[in-house]
């Protein structure tokens, strides 16, 4: 009994359950966009995106305080994600072209920040976020940026992943790649805005990619996979975030908030993982029989 | 399609081109690899670009959404992805059903005849990538078919086909030429061609010959297409030196 009372009992503070309202509801889009990040393999993309949001998060930052950050996040993460979707398309190889364009917006955003004089702790704070000191404000802001993200894959969603599965059988029924990629990574950079105040830019990449990376190893079944990558998110969010107010509050071991719950969602995709290759070598026998069968 | 000739880029990949296949009837493309038989296919599907000439599916260009099936060749595609047959098939009413739509009863339905046209109704359920090869083809012929085109393509849908899977191909596109639908069917295999096809058209780089099925297909032809004097064709097969069945 005692055990499980911080799960609950942390939450009734205001700043705890606003910091579980903004991971509930990224845990949500991001599980949906994640799933689609998984199975169009666009992980190293997804971390490109991350660090070309970082100069317009911190040109933001510089002008507007914490407001600003939002606006500047937003106007960064569209133009990234359009240029972005642009220079795949165009590039030989598109790793080596993304990789120099988005550590060279990651040093503009390291050099912007450096000018203020709280240079450090302000560039923790846009790193890692600042769970626990989300206001009112920027509770609505996540919402709606998430909100907005869940539009856009939703409404596209058997058509994305039509691509994923077959671009040529999706180009050849009429469907336009460009078009659909744009708005992917669009979904994707609204994602990462709406995380960067809470968990901050280096994090968010795994609210993006663990849940979808746990859902493919849990499920087969394409429809499951969106429900899966959410529940697991929410999981991996309250726990993390209680484990963080534990150990801080009563256990004297000072943990942020944002990094344990990454920590968590790790740790959760460990325990799937090995159980899923103790069912796969369980399970090889049977299935070497069906192949001969075939 | 009359004097069309596709490029990628600068470089022409495919020239002169001139040719018609009419409803229920089918054409097979033949000749060596890299001849442009693919390329055609994506040409009319719009998906390299027409450099001169005219191509026009039911007198129209582009051809309406939904007008033309197309079937890729499958080893272009990831065997790890989790979708079932079912959901593969269903893709095919994906442009009919328009975006944010879901699928309805009708779908539904277009599906399962769809898979059953090919064959396949007890396997609905299986994760595609777990299905042989035959039976991935024919998955991506049923996906064709449940989206109700007027012009199939199909891309060397023979490619390591055992003669069980490669019967129940024949059977579907028979099936489908009756109720009306025109083939052009990519192929290395001339009994593809003589179970289906009415005309056939040589292709390297160009045009070679395009007619009656028994009209082109002589050795002269073929070995004017296959750029080898040491190609020989028995009833089955097309041989050309070093390069095993082919």
């Amino acid at each position: 009994m005692d055990v499980f009372t911080p799960l609950f009992n942390a939450f009734d503070l205001p700043f705890m359950a606003r910091a579980l309202l903004v991971l509930v509801v990224l845990s949500l889009v991001a599980g949906l966009v994640g799933v689609l990040v998984n199975l169009r393999g666009l992980e190293f993309i997804s971390d490109g995106l991350t660090h070309a949001v970082f100069p317009g998060v911190t040109i933001g930052f510089v002008w507007g305080g914490r407001d600003g950050l939002f606006v500047g996040a937003m106007v960064a993460a569209l133009i990234a994600a359009v240029v972005l979707t642009v220079i795949v398309k165009r590039a030989v190889t598109s790793d080596a072209a993304i990789a120099i364009v988005f550590t060279a917006m990651f040093s503009v955003g390291i050099i912007v920040v450096s000018r203020e004089t709280n240079y450090v702790g302000q560039l923790d704070a846009l790193l890692f976020g600042r769970l626990l000191t989300v206001s009112e404000a920027e509770v609505n802001q996540t919402v709606i940026v998430c909100l907005a993200a869940l539009i856009i894959v939703g409404f596209t969603l058997k058509e994305q992943v039509f691509r994923a599965f077959d671009l040529e059988g999706s180009r050849a029924a009429g469907y336009r790649p460009l078009v659909l990629d744009i708005l992917l990574n669009v979904a994707i950079a609204l994602v990462v805005v709406a995380a960067s105040s809470a968990v901050g830019n280096l994090l968010v990449l795994a609210v993006l990619i663990v849940p979808g990376a746990v859902a493919r190893l849990v499920t087969d079944r394409l429809w499951l996979l969106f429900p899966v990558a959410a529940g697991f998110a929410i999981l991996a969010a309250w726990l993390g975030l209680a484990l963080g107010y534990e150990a801080s509050v009563n256990r004297g071991v000072d943990l942020p908030s944002g990094a344990t719950v990454v920590l968590v969602l790790v740790a959760g995709y460990v325990l799937v993982l090995v159980a899923r290759l103790g069912i796969d070598r369980i399970n090889v026998p049977r299935r070497t029989a069906g192949a001969v069968v075939r | 399609m009359a004097a069309a000739s596709f490029a990628y880029g600068a470089e022409p990949a495919l020239t002169g081109i001139d040719f018609t296949v009419l409803s229920g009837q089918a054409v097979a493309l033949i000749g060596p690899n890299g001849s442009g038989k693919s390329t055609l296919l994506k040409g009319i599907l719009g998906l390299i670009p027409r450099t001169i000439g005219t191509v026009e599916v039911l007198g129209q260009w582009p051809a309406p959404a939904g007008y033309i099936g197309y079937v890729p060749q499958t080893d272009q595609l990831d065997p790890h992805f989790p979708v079932s047959l079912e959901q593969v098939v269903m893709m095919g009413r994906y442009r009919s059903l328009g975006w944010w739509h879901l699928p309805g009863r009708a779908d539904r339905q277009a599906v399962a005849e769809a898979i059953e046209t090919v064959g396949l109704s007890d396997r609905a359920r299986t994760r595609f990538g777990e299905l042989s090869g035959g039976q991935q083809q024919r998955g991506l012929l049923a996906r064709a078919v449940a989206s109700a085109p007027r012009l199939l393509l199909l891309d060397e849908p023979f490619n390591g086909l055992d003669q069980v899977n490669r019967d129940a191909l024949i059977e579907t596109v028979k099936r489908l030429k009756l109720a009306g639908v025109a083939v052009l069917v990519s192929t290395h295999d001339l009994d593809l061609a003589r179970a289906v096809c009415e005309s056939v058209l040589l292709l390297n780089g160009a045009q070679v010959a395009f007619g009656p099925r028994d009209t082109v297909l002589t050795l002269a032809n073929v070995q004017q297409a296959f750029g080898s004097v040491g190609v020989e064709m028995d009833e089955h097969t097309i041989v050309v030196p070093g390069h095993g069945g082919h």
